[in-house]
């Protein structure tokens, strides 16, 4: 459990620096189960943040949007702050441009596991975190439910649990919470052509191409889209699985060696796509064949930018 | 105006009900996919489900598809425009009040000086039947909005769940002839009618999120320049769900689209919450940021529209609030709104 | 008598090898299948995975892409990173359901008319037993 004073008194000392444009931290959503981005530039609003095991936002996107010369402090998780040291690796942004306030995080939830098991009211929701369980309180009334079977897939195979990169740290260090096999991408892998699109016909009807994914994505940051580019137009604004699946495949294979693994993609998707299913397997794949993971070296190079004279080269004639 | 039937209907009934529309319908009904409801077409009354909050996707897209021809073109050849398809009469099971008032609104959009066929000639041919929101959602505040969990308005039969059966309301003439032919209809008595009083007032007092439209348009107008605007739209990504999940939300885009000789000019869904929905030829963008996005798009909702069509543009859905993925709530930003002093 | 299946193949060849080979093999006249049509590019590390998801999506059923062997580009390391990139395209479209067989590379030298030639008549065997594309092909139902 994360001390909330202890976090607004850190961050009100980073706002009594004369450097910094504002802090990048949670606040409590407007209802239910909800958390919301919360931007603090004056010391008398630190009362507004927390971070609670419903904290589920990467905060790290914002970076993308920053402007001017003033540093700007953030709060991240484990998983955030790899995406950070990804934006890092690509000089996206100055490591002194940004003040970080590190989380160690032992499992978010997520908000669709949760709303199955109780229900969504408008009242914010209290939770706790009690060894292996959460505990809700509503109207007086406790809920225990085993963290299992509430947190996030990617929580319960993170290696990276506390932040890779930070200023300040909030909270003790934790040890990897598990190691990821991935499980589920090889299950996919195990079917034949024909089974896997299927499958992915399937999901990729269901896009609307409403470009979430993209505008989540801390490593999204081009400032023309190539999926919005007219001349020449790669790809048509049409919905349709053509188009679809054009689009997730190019967006998958940008994120070659740069995905992060946040999961912020699969949870933001309207219509319920399972898109760390794609993203998780180019990560494996690169994995393995370039013995390449993103975000946890700032020195590291970007993986398509680069090459090994023996890389390999299956069928290849 | 057509004097309301009251009825009731067994809802062991409605399979046999849907399954007798379909010999002379199209219908469209809620289809329950891994938890994710959309309207879809039917050939089956099992495939529908009347166990939901609402569909993710608005019914508007049955009407005002994501994607659209308007005409076809092929070289060295006439132009052939797209004529509205005059597949047959169409009806629309399980639509909810505030969605089917959303048309209504969308209605004004597409007619007016210009009229657009294809739009207008769907709804022509269409009935909807609606079903109240026993249990309206978190987010839902269409009685801040002039609507109600069992309000009438755009539909031709109204169905409200009274237990075992169905409380019935006949609103037009294509709603009777829709349940005429089936003789499971039966009058409805008083205590059904009282069951649905009560349970119409039960929903509406069970919406807890209020907000405060009074005088809204007025406030609005002086606030326009306010930093407010600013703060609230900090988080903001620009991802463009609510606009693309909004009941009443109608802007495209058009784009061409050719291969070899022939080609068509397509109609698609845009956004104004992204940068490229207001950039001009010469590069200039009157929207610059997001704060400029933003306070448009609030702006139509409850100023623009309102000054235009006399009605709010938002009927109270609440899917742009469950499904943001920064929680902006419009509720939030019009209460606030009304806090927020001239400077 | 049915039409047998001729598959559409598109090869990107690099400017200073593969398209040289290809130059070859005809002035050779080495016999070769009609069914591949080439677009040069300067470098085999142009090629944007883009291009081959567009060749694919207007009914191309095969694409090949050629370039210099490893060592030998004209730039130095163009065909290195677009034997990465191709790497990781393939590995998308397997896990997709398309079958990895259809986009194909290969390091054709300027010499190697005969090598060219070869390669273009095994993909367009193996293409031709897989059917023609289908699954991301454009349906332009206008």
């Amino acid at each position: 459990m994360v001390d909330n004073k202890k976090l607004q008194g850190e961050i009100k000392k980073i706002l009594g620096r004369n450097d910094v444009k504002h802090v990048i931290c949670y606040s409590k959503g407007t209802y239910g189960f909800q958390t919301t981005p919360y931007f603090v530039s004056k010391k008398d609003d630190i009362e507004k943040i927390i971070f609670s095991p419903l904290c589920v936002n990467n905060l790290s996107l914002y970076v993308k949007f920053d402007e001017g010369t003033e540093k700007i402090g953030i709060v991240v998780k484990g998983c955030d702050s790899r995406s950070l040291v990804q934006m890092i690796q690509e000089k996206l942004i100055p490591r002194e441009k940004l003040i970080i306030v590190g989380i160690p995080c032992n499992g978010v939830i997520d908000p669709k596991k949760v709303r199955q098991k109780i229900p969504e009211e408008l009242e914010n929701i209290d939770v706790v975190e009690k060894n292996d369980k959460f505990i809700f309180k509503r109207d007086g009334k406790k809920q225990k439910i085993p963290k299992r079977e509430l947190v996030f897939d990617k929580c319960l195979v993170c290696e990276y649990p506390t932040p890779i990169i930070y200023d300040i740290l909030v909270g003790e260090k934790i040890n990897p919470l598990g190691k990821d096999e991935y499980k589920q991408v090889k299950d996919l892998e195990s079917k034949s052509l024909d089974e896997k699109w299927k499958f992915w016909e399937k999901q990729f009807s269901q896009c609307i191409r409403c470009y979430a994914c993209r505008n989540v994505c801390p490593a999204c940051y081009c400032k023309e889209c190539m999926a919005e580019q007219l001349n020449p137009q790669w790809l048509r604004r049409s919905v349709n699985l053509s188009e679809n699946t054009v689009w997730n495949v190019m967006h998958a294979f940008h994120l070659a060696g740069r995905c992060t693994d946040c999961g912020e993609c699969e949870r933001v998707c309207p219509m319920d796509i399972p898109l760390m299913l794609l993203n998780k397997k180019v990560e494996k794949d690169v994995r393995e064949l370039f013995d390449y993971l993103a975000g946890v070296d700032v020195d590291e190079k970007p993986l398509l930018a680069m090459f090994k004279p023996d890389d390999p080269e299956e069928d290849i004639k | 105006m057509s004097p309301t039937q009251e009825l009731v209907i067994d809802k062991n009934k409605i399979p046999q009900f849907i399954k007798q529309t379909l010999s002379s319908y199209i219908v469209l009904g809620p289809v329950k996919n891994n938890n994710l409801v959309s309207f879809k077409q039917i050939t089956n009354s099992k495939e529908i489900t009347m166990d939901f909050t609402n569909s993710k996707v608005p019914p508007k897209s049955l009407y005002f598809p994501q994607t659209e021809t308007l005409f076809r073109f092929t070289k060295d050849k006439d132009i052939e425009i797209e004529t509205p398809k005059n597949d047959g009469k169409t009806l629309v099971f399980g639509i909810r009040p505030c969605d089917a008032k959303s048309l209504k609104l969308l209605d004004q959009v597409f007619s007016g000086e210009y009229e657009d066929s294809l739009f207008l000639s769907r709804r022509k041919n269409t009935t909807l039947v609606g079903l109240t929101c026993n249990s309206p959602s978190v987010n839902c505040f269409c009685t801040s909005v002039g609507g109600n969990p069992d309000d009438t308005t755009g539909l031709d039969v109204l169905l409200t769940d009274i237990g075992d059966k169905y409380f019935v309301e006949l609103l037009t003439q294509k709603g009777k002839n829709l349940v005429e032919s089936f003789n499971e209809f039966k009058p409805a008595k008083n205590e059904d009618k009282k069951k649905k009083t009560v349970i119409s007032r039960k929903a509406r007092e069970s919406i807890q999120r209020i907000v405060k439209t009074e005088k809204i348009e007025q406030i609005l107008n002086e606030i326009f320049e306010n930093k407010y605007w600013g703060e609230i739209s900090r988080k903001c990504l620009g991802c463009g769900i609510c606009t693309f999940l909004c009941p009443t939300c109608h802007c495209f885009d058009i784009q061409d689209e050719t291969a070899g000789k022939k080609g068509a000019r397509i109609r698609i869904w845009d956004s104004c919450m992204y940068p490229e929905y207001s950039m001009q030829a010469s590069g200039y963008n009157p929207r610059p940021a997001q704060m400029n996005r933003m306070r448009n798009r609030v702006y139509h909702k409850f100023n623009y529209f309102p000054k235009n069509q006399h009605v709010f543009g938002c009927v109270g859905c609440g899917r742009c609030i469950d499904e943001c993925p920064v929680n902006v709530d419009i509720i939030e930003i019009i209460n606030k709104a009304r806090e927020v002093k001239n400077e | 008598m049915p039409k047998e299946f001729e598959p559409n193949i598109v090869a990107f060849l690099c400017n200073w090898c593969s398209y040289a080979g290809a130059d070859l093999a005809g002035t050779s006249r080495i016999q070769y299948p009609p069914n591949v049509k080439i677009i040069r590019v300067m470098c085999s590390g142009r090629v944007n995975p883009i291009f081959v998801l567009n060749a694919l999506q207007e009914g191309v059923d095969g694409v090949i892409i050629g370039g210099c062997h490893p060592g030998e580009c004209h730039y130095e390391t163009g065909n290195y990173l677009a034997r990465r990139r191709m790497t990781v395209l393939k590995k998308i479209l397997e896990y997709i359901g398309i079958n990895p067989k259809r986009v194909q590379m290969a390091w054709i030298s300027a010499s190697e008319g005969g090598k060219f030639a070869e390669v273009i008549k095994t993909a367009t065997d193996e293409i031709k037993k897989l059917g023609p594309i289908s699954q991301i092909k454009r349906r332009n139902k206008w």
